[in-house]
């Protein structure tokens, strides 16, 4: 039995390396980077380290003036000051252009660089600029876990609400919250009675049925998504439906509002939902539908008392499952809603390829694999671990 | 026991550390001989067949094959042949290649392997199935290519799992004859488990009475069922009554009614509580009874009538449970009456309470 | 046990709808795929293979198709081979901790795949995986492997531990044992797991976005593309032909269930 376990060792090891290499490090990489931080530091390495032993009173010593004169022009001659000004105007905006100028300033500066510089900017005379700087020197920062909140530190580092204006992150949460639980409910209410229907048909019409349950199940994500493009156009065939019957006067805009996204994901997910719920009752035995029938219980009662609460676990498992998808999902939210409509998946590859805010990108995932294990906890804390939770989307 | 093909020294074994399955066994098979391991489940018997066959490493001890300790090689290069209870005939494949597997594996040619192939078929009188899959044939048909599969290549020692407990009574009574032909006429050494204790009489050589991990006794079927060596062994091979007594002397024993009951003289010194056990079928009933050992007379409590014996249940001894068997051809009592009956000395077996 | 007549009217008349909604967007795309014209009104006004003709002459398409399928197929023999050893490993070995081994594996499976994709992004930019078609087989393996691990498993359960030891036994060594009598008894199970590894990859789209090089289009790619630039019949044709794609894989996934359900019984 030794030798077995070492055979099954050796058989288990490639995948576990490659869920460990690809999937375990990167994701441990991705919570890490919301909270790492690195551009000053690598950019600003003696800045830094002066910056460290000053105690945060009136303005630094000389000394860290002369430094960051030097290191800015120096990152800017070796052009990769981009990541710091970045960085630094995440912290407050307009310090990217303080750092710049003051980089481009580099060779005309003279000692001594206390009054250099804030000739150059006043910015550098005051105490709250270097505090910033003092702060982000790393290695780790709360920053982007707090912006991701809607929260933000003062220079001297107390959390604060950031201003209204700026006010984003909640609200997505909220939103992405608020549409994912909508779009289990849907699907719950539309799976149960199809999961029911299909359990008691008979043979030939039973597999009939769940078979247009599997057809979306197999099919593509994107192709389904398409399909309701299409069809929800200003030219498209519900258009022109809504005007044939009367409910409209002219073409609705459809597309890239919130009802759309919904039936979107709706059709999406329906399957992920009546799947499990139609395994669970296949499994129910009749027979006890019987026995409480020999009791005296009625239509009514044998669902309430019997059925339905046999039948929770399936539900469990299609509204875990359901909802898991819907936060995560990207491709139908980005493809059917607006713009300004978005779901967190949405932000996070967008602060990705487009903003290229990696540290924001890591927080929010942060957050969204938090709502995500949460999901999994509970239901496995409801159902006794016993459902299995996973699907193809 | 010179000529000992296993040898089992000190072997004991435990799944999780502290609850002992086996419990320091030394046991040696002979050369030859059919040795079947009986006990009631949990006592330990399939489990020490697995550790010979290599499917379980014992947590103490050492097991020779032919000399060789074996305790450390793992099983397919041990060479031993095993029949498990659900055949494990491979779904995938023909009979022929189920039969033709161990020999493939040893690179055997071809044409040794067809021939063999079919020589094993009409060993166990299966000619003409080896096309077949395994699901197509009955439990019996099954078990005989498992057996023969087990056997093809030539291995010393055949291990045997239970292999005819999902069978029913006929066919697993003509499968025990088959099994015995196979190892006279093959001379290979075979261990068998059982449950069934009839089913270890009927075949065994020698047995081993496994309980609670330990061998209560082991010998020939003629003497762990008549010479049983403590109150399990006389228990659980056949039926027997058990009492409750005291010793007098050297051949009386006082019962709990306060009747005397007298046995074959034996070492316990008097006025120990001992254990009396009496086999149903020894039991002499009848008029022609009185003036033999132990005569007495009881009263009859239920009969049940089983075709070739009827089974009697007498007040006697002070107990309403006491157990007669009675062959056919007897007149049957009726429930209510009395009968004299004896129990002969040599019936009695006394054991430490 | 018969439901009230009213209550099962409703019921059926509720699940029918519920199947309608299901399946007919799909149909509609099938259907104005063939759209003679470049308006996509149903009923449609004739018929025509113009869009078809379009996409197995249209550059892009063709590519994106052949990318997508090399990248499926490589997925699907790496993901198959990977996923069924580890499964296997895992009902042979007995050690501790299984249930948690058996989690971890299949984890990227309720991972938000856009998580996954971001944190590969990450990673694989470390080491120069991305923007290569090895770097995208390795991200897709991630995420197709749980489906093969689950699938292996699941007819594992119904295998017979003792025909191993019968192999044993025989003289058969674990390599050979697994080889010879284990691969062949649970093949319905692992192909079930290829079935769902090929359509999972490509299905995928996510972690593509991410780590596919700037010419690197799969299907779903060059789809979400063609949709944000410009809705034509082409794209639906593309959707017709991967809907056509998605049946195969649910009639192969159902007969395999079938066989091995068969296998299962007594």
């Amino acid at each position: 039995m030794r030798r077995t376990n070492w055979l099954a060792a050796l058989l288990i090891a490639p995948l576990l390396l490659l869920i460990l290499g690809s999937f375990v490090v990167p994701v441990g990489l991705t919570l890490f980077r919301a909270v790492a931080d690195r551009e000053v530091a690598a950019a600003l390495p003696e800045t830094s380290a002066l910056l460290a032993s000053w105690d945060g009173q009136g303005l630094p010593p000389e000394g860290a003036f002369a430094a960051v004169a030097r290191e800015l022009a120096a990152a800017l001659e070796e052009r990769r000051i981009g990541d710091l000004a970045q960085r630094m105007n995440f912290e407050s905006t307009g310090l990217r252009t303080l750092l710049l100028r003051t980089a481009r300033a580099g060779d005309r500066l003279r000692a001594p660089y206390a009054d250099a510089l804030v000739a150059l900017d006043a910015r550098w005379g005051q105490r709250d600029t270097w505090l910033m700087l003092q702060r982000a020197s790393g290695p780790t920062t709360s920053l982007y876990l707090l912006r991701a909140l809607d929260l933000t530190r003062t220079p001297d580092g107390t959390v604060t609400q950031v201003a209204v204006e700026e006010k984003l992150f909640r609200t997505l949460f909220l939103r992405t919250l608020w549409v994912s639980l909508l779009v289990t409910f849907l699907c719950l209410l539309l799976a149960y009675p199809v999961a029911y229907t299909i359990a008691r048909l008979r043979a030939p019409w039973s597999s009939v049925a769940l078979t247009l349950v599997l057809i979306p199940f197999w099919s593509s994500v994107l192709v389904r998504t398409t399909a309701w493009y299409v069809l929800l156009q200003r030219e498209g065939p519900v258009n022109d439906a809504l005007l044939g019957l009367g409910l409209l006067d002219a073409p609705a805009q459809i597309l890239g509002t919130r009802i759309a996204v919904v039936v979107a994901l709706v059709h999406v997910l329906l399957p992920f939902a009546i799947l499990p719920m139609h395994s669970v009752m296949t499994r129910l035995d009749a027979t006890y539908l019987r026995a409480a029938a020999s009791l005296g219980a009625n239509g009514v009662q044998r669902f309430l008392r019997v059925w339905l609460p046999l039948s929770l676990p399936g539900v469990a498992a299609g509204g875990a499952m359901v909802f898991l998808l819907a936060v995560g999902m990207y491709t139908a939210p980005a493809l059917i809603g607006g713009d300004r409509d978005q779901m967190v998946t949405w932000f996070i590859a967008n602060f990705m390829t487009r903003d290229v805010n990696w540290g924001m990108a890591a927080a929010l995932s942060a957050y969204l694999l938090a709502m995500s294990g949460a999901v999994i906890a509970l239901t496995r804390l409801l159902t006794g671990g016993a459902v299995q939770t996973g699907a193809r989307a | 026991m010179t000529d000992a093909l296993v040898r089992f020294r000190g072997v004991s074994k435990s799944y999780d550390g502290r609850t002992p399955v086996v419990t320091d066994l030394d046991l040696d098979v002979s050369r030859g001989e059919f040795l079947t391991l009986l006990g009631p489940s949990g006592s330990g018997k399939t489990t020490t067949l697995m550790m010979l066959a290599g499917f379980e490493d014992p947590s103490a001890g050492s097991i020779e094959l032919d000399g060789v300790r074996i305790d450390t090689v793992p099983p397919h290069r041990r060479g031993i042949g095993v029949v498990f209870q659900n055949y494990a005939l491979f779904p995938h494949m023909t009979v022929a290649e189920n039969l033709a597997f161990p020999l493939s594996i040893r690179r055997l040619k071809r044409e040794e392997i067809a021939t063999r192939t079919r020589r094993a078929l009409e060993m166990v009188r299966l000619p003409g199935f080896g096309d077949r899959r395994p699901q197509q044939l009955s439990g019996g048909q099954q078990q005989r290519v498992a057996l023969a599969r087990a056997l093809i290549f030539a291995p010393k020692l055949v291990l045997l799992d239970e292999p005819l407990g999902a069978l029913d009574k006929q066919l697993r009574e003509e499968l025990q004859a088959e099994i015995r032909r196979i190892h006279a006429q093959l001379g290979v050494t075979m261990v068998y488990v059982t449950h069934d204790q009839a089913e270890a009489l009927t075949l065994s050589d020698r047995i081993a009475v496994f309980n609670e991990g330990r061998i209560q006794q082991l010998g020939t079927a003629e003497a762990v069922y008549e010479r049983p060596a403590n109150p399990f062994v006389a228990g659980f091979i056949g039926e027997s009554n058990r009492l409750a007594a005291r010793v007098l002397d050297a051949t009386l024993l006082r019962l709990e009614d306060g009747s005397t009951l007298e046995a074959m003289p034996h070492a316990f010194a008097p006025g120990t509580a001992v254990l009396v056990s009496i086999r149903p079928e020894r039991v002499l009933l009848g008029p022609g009874t009185q003036g033999l050992a132990n005569a007495t007379t009881a009263r009859v409590e239920e009969v049940v009538y089983l075709g070739d014996h009827s089974r009697l249940r007498l007040a006697h001894a002070g107990r309403t449970d006491f157990v007669v068997k009675l062959p056919r051809q007897e007149a049957v009592p009726q429930p209510g009456s009395l009968v004299d009956l004896a129990i002969p000395v040599a019936a009695v077996a006394v054991f430490p309470a | 046990m018969r439901e009230h007549p009213l209550a099962r009217v409703l019921l059926r008349g509720a699940t029918g709808l519920v199947l309608a909604f299901l399946v007919a967007p799909m149909l509609a795309v099938v259907v104005l795929s063939f759209s003679p014209t470049e308006l996509m009104v149903l009923p449609p006004r004739g018929f025509s293979l113009r869009w078809y003709e379009d996409f197995l002459t249209a550059g892009r398409w063709v590519l994106a198709t052949r990318n997508s399928f090399v990248v499926a197929i490589a997925t699907t023999l790496l993901a198959t081979l990977l996923g069924t050893a580890a499964a296997i490993g895992l009902q042979l070995g007995r050690f501790r901790g299984k249930a948690l081994l058996v989690t971890l594996l299949t984890l990227p499976m309720v991972t938000p795949y856009i998580v996954t994709a971001a944190s590969m992004y990450f990673a694989y930019a470390l080491v120069g995986l991305t923007g290569s078609l090895p770097g995208l087989v390795l991200g897709h393996t991630v995420v197709a492997v749980p489906f093969v691990v689950m699938a292996v498993l699941a007819t594992l359960q119904t295998f017979d531990a003792n025909l191993l030891r019968a192999a044993a036994s025989l003289g058969a060594p674990p390599t050979a044992a697994i080889l010879r009598v284990v691969v062949p008894n649970i093949w319905p199970g692992i192909a079930a797991g290829a079935v769902f590894a090929f359509a999972t990859s490509l299905d995928e789209f996510v972690i593509t976005l991410f780590l596919a090089g700037p010419g690197q289009f799969t299907l779903p790619r060059q789809m979400y593309a063609s949709v944000r630039e410009f809705l034509t019949p082409t794209i639906l044709a593309a959707a017709t032909l991967l809907f056509l794609c998605s049946l195969v894989f649910l009639l192969a996934s159902e007969s395999l269930r079938l066989r091995s359900a068969r296998k299962t019984l007594p």
